[in-house]
């Protein structure tokens, strides 16, 4: 089991390292095989640890293996550790589990790109970071996994140097990203100097609330910029211009899921500081509602599914936030499914129209791809939670934890409720614009159908694995039926909220009928175009602009700081630093040409100054003297 | 016993006072050469007298010294003097001033 663990850490790392010192001695595609065989091992080291903890009893599933002592300073030390429990388990298994695919369905899609080596060195280094942040065994290292997640994802959506649009993207992501490390690090901070350790089990410790509630703030700081919650959400629709099975992997199915992980793994703090875990709960519930309404107006077919993530993975903090840990991780892992499963979709669709991602010059392609299309229904279904797909098992029970909440939790709901409705709306609004209707022009000129070769065997055989995933992975869980990931996260987070069986079926029911509402007003304006798509200028300019939050930041931090920079600038270095080192120069050469003009040149004027000179030190020794 | 020390200690003073006068004010290396011969000499010269007053060799053996550098620095000067020449530089210290400030 301990071995397990560590073979499904190191692997990727493995081959990371591999492709890179192997350079051109490795082909393009064999750079992808050994990227994705190295996931294929660590999920296979995943299985291992699973099999390992199923072996133990409920109360012994926390395992940490400690290689060598890492940090030491002072009374303070941190080991080099892997955690094996049942959290770090699960998440193992998604991200090893769905990594592989992605990485697979990469040789596909990748195939023929210029650089596949560097890319599949850069998958296979994010594998290895997610693994490191879910499976270290005590906040530093996770920490280190946080920070390294960024840095890969920061390489992989700045793949393509050459577009200046990726570039600046990627510095987004990467900055955005730094705001809630270094939160994440105050918080560390404050607890070595409160506890001395960084150890998990701390986290249980009593604090006094300002502490607990400072710690929580940072964490959660940390866990937004992560997710792409409310305030730090606007670098992840940016960083879709990175290759489809990057927005895949990193931007759907895990790295933007880590807040929820984090939030899970540190729920004892979140426990000790109820505000701060509200408010958890508040900002996924308002970032659901903005990014499922500013998905309404997207049309890049990629955008659109970026805002449905940051919209899920809105609800998954409901949930945690709530206290209703094994239902924010139950829905962590079906959206990791379809969510997976839409973009890849999307990708052969971006593949087969000669890599167009707006979805106005789309249309018709039902009949040209019915596969390709058979899947997408099945991953637009399962975000939307339409019975028995995987996500109508994980986002209902989220919205019946809401239900068991008081007040506040009532408001959840509806934002939850609201959020379904939106969900049905704009996913099959990208399915019927997308995939309904005649061909449009450029799709006649530009479509050339997936050929049974090399490319679309790799491209379609994970996708098949995913909608497989999509239309069963959620009959694991049946709340109240049967809840083999409550029983299984139990023994790490203990829920603190606990639906009653009618609330389960009311959210349910509730939550079928308003997706399927919105599946139909999607069909009215889209499908079938029996209405005319509403126009309001004011709203849509608004959601066009994304609620303004681009144009917000940029006046708030960015100007503000161009100002004081040339300010700076204009009244301090140019007078003062330029200036003054400008005159010394000048003084030190004027002074210089005073002296030189005792350097006559002539043999003679030196022959007098020596014997001069030396005239009144002999006249000076025998006066003294 | 000849003269009194004091009166080789003029002649040397004089010797000296005449070469540094040399030295500065004529303008023909070869001339500055010679100046600075005739300065050493009186150098020498006292060394010898005091020498002999105080009874002691040592500074007759400075003085040996002295002519010994005295004999590499004409070679060396006399060395300049012709280099320069064969270059058609004109023989004038005050001319060789490329050292100005």
């Amino acid at each position: 089991m301990i071995y397990g663990a560590w073979i499904c850490l190191l692997s990727p790392l493995a081959a990371a390292g591999l492709i890179t010192l192997a350079d051109e001695r490795i082909s393009r595609r064999g750079a992808g095989y050994l990227a994705t065989l190295s996931c294929f091992v660590a999920f296979g080291g995943a299985v291992a640890s699973l099999v390992g903890l199923l072996e133990r009893d409920g109360g012994q599933r926390t395992v940490v293996s400690t290689a060598w002592t890492w940090i030491t300073g002072g009374s303070y030390r941190s080991g080099f550790a892997v955690i094996i429990d049942p959290l770090s388990v699960f998440m193992m298994l998604i991200v090893a589990g769905v990594g592989a695919l992605i990485v697979a369905y990469s040789i596909g899609y990748m195939d023929g790109d210029n650089e596949e080596r560097r890319y599949f060195a850069y998958m296979a280094l994010f594998v290895f970071s997610m693994l490191l942040l879910v499976q270290g065994g005590n906040l530093i290292l996770l920490l280190a996994g946080w920070g390294m997640v960024g840095l890969s994802s920061y390489l992989l959506i700045g793949f393509w140097q050459e577009r200046p649009s990726a570039i600046a993207a990627a510095k987004k992501a990467f900055i955005m990203n730094a705001i809630g490390d270094a939160t994440m690090a105050l918080a560390l901070f404050l607890l070595i100097q409160k506890a001395g350790s960084l150890e998990f089990g701390i986290l249980g410790g009593q604090y006094s609330s300002t502490v607990a509630n400072l710690v929580a703030l940072g964490l959660l700081g940390g866990a937004v910029a992560k997710s792409a919650q409310l305030p730090l959400q606007t670098w992840l629709p940016d960083a879709m211009e990175g290759p489809t099975p990057v927005s895949a992997l990193i931007h759907a199915a895990t790295m933007v899921t880590a807040g929820v992980y984090l939030i899970v793994r540190t729920h004892a703090i979140f426990e000790q500081a109820p505000y701060v875990a509200d408010l958890a709960a508040g900002l996924g519930a308002g970032t659901l509602l903005i990014a499922g309404l500013v998905a309404l107006v997207q049309v890049d077919i990629k955008r659109v599914i970026a805002y449905s993530t940051m919209s899920q993975i809105g609800y998954m903090f409901v949930g945690v936030g709530l206290g209703a840990y094994a239902n924010g991780m139950f829905h962590l892992m079906t959206h990791a499914f379809f969510k997976a499963l839409l973009f890849l979709a999307a990708g052969i669709v971006i593949h087969a129209l000669a890599d167009e991602q707006d979805i106005r010059k789309m249309g018709g392609l039902r009949h040209l791809m019915p596969r390709t299309y058979l899947v997408f229904l099945i991953g637009s279904l399962a975000l939307v939670g339409i019975f028995p797909l995987a996500g109508f098992f994980s986002k209902d029970s989220i919205l019946a934890a809401a239900l068991d909440r008081g007040a506040y939790g009532y408001v959840l709901w509806v934002a939850g409720l609201a959020g379904t409705f939106l969900t049905g709306l704009y996913t099959f609004r990208l399915l019927f614009v997308v995939f309904w209707g005649e061909p449009s022009p450029f799709v006649r000129e530009h479509f050339h159908a997936l050929k049974d070769d090399f490319v679309g065997l790799w491209l379609a055989v994970p996708v098949a694995i995913l909608a497989v995933l999509s239309v069963l992975g959620g009959w694991i869980q049946w709340a109240p039926l049967w809840h083999p990931i409550d029983t299984w996260l139990q023994t790490v987070a203990e829920p603190t909220v606990s639906p009653k069986s009618w609330q389960e079926a009311v959210s349910s029911a509730l939550a079928l009928l308003l997706g399927l509402g919105g599946i139909y007003a999607a069909w009215l304006f889209y499908g079938v175009r029996r209405l005319a798509v509403p126009r309001f200028a004011f709203p849509q300019r608004v959601l066009e602009h994304k609620f303004y939050f681009d144009e917000l930041y940029d006046a708030l931090f960015y100007r503000p700081t161009v100002w004081a920079a040339k300010g700076f600038y204009r009244w301090i270095e140019e007078p003062l630093v330029d200036e003054s080192s400008d005159s010394l120069g000048h003084d030190t050469r004027d002074l210089g040409r005073l002296v030189a003009r005792a350097q006559t040149g002539l043999l003679r004027t030196y022959a007098l100054a020596i014997a001069s000179s030396v005239a009144v030190l002999a006249i000076v020794f025998v006066a003294v003297r | 016993m000849g003269p009194a020390t004091t009166w080789y200690l003029g002649v040397a003073g004089f010797l000296f006072g005449v070469g540094a006068l040399g030295v500065l004010i004529r303008r023909n290396p070869l001339i500055v050469l010679l100046s600075l011969e005739i300065m050493l000499n009186g150098a020498n010269l006292a060394l010898i007298a005091f020498a002999r007053h105080l009874n002691n060799g040592d500074g007759q053996i400075f003085a040996l010294a002295v002519m010994a550098v005295a004999a590499s620095e004409v070679v060396v000067g006399l060395g300049l003097i012709v280099a320069l020449n064969r270059k058609r530089v004109p023989l004038d210290v005050d001319r060789l001033s490329s050292l100005r400030g």
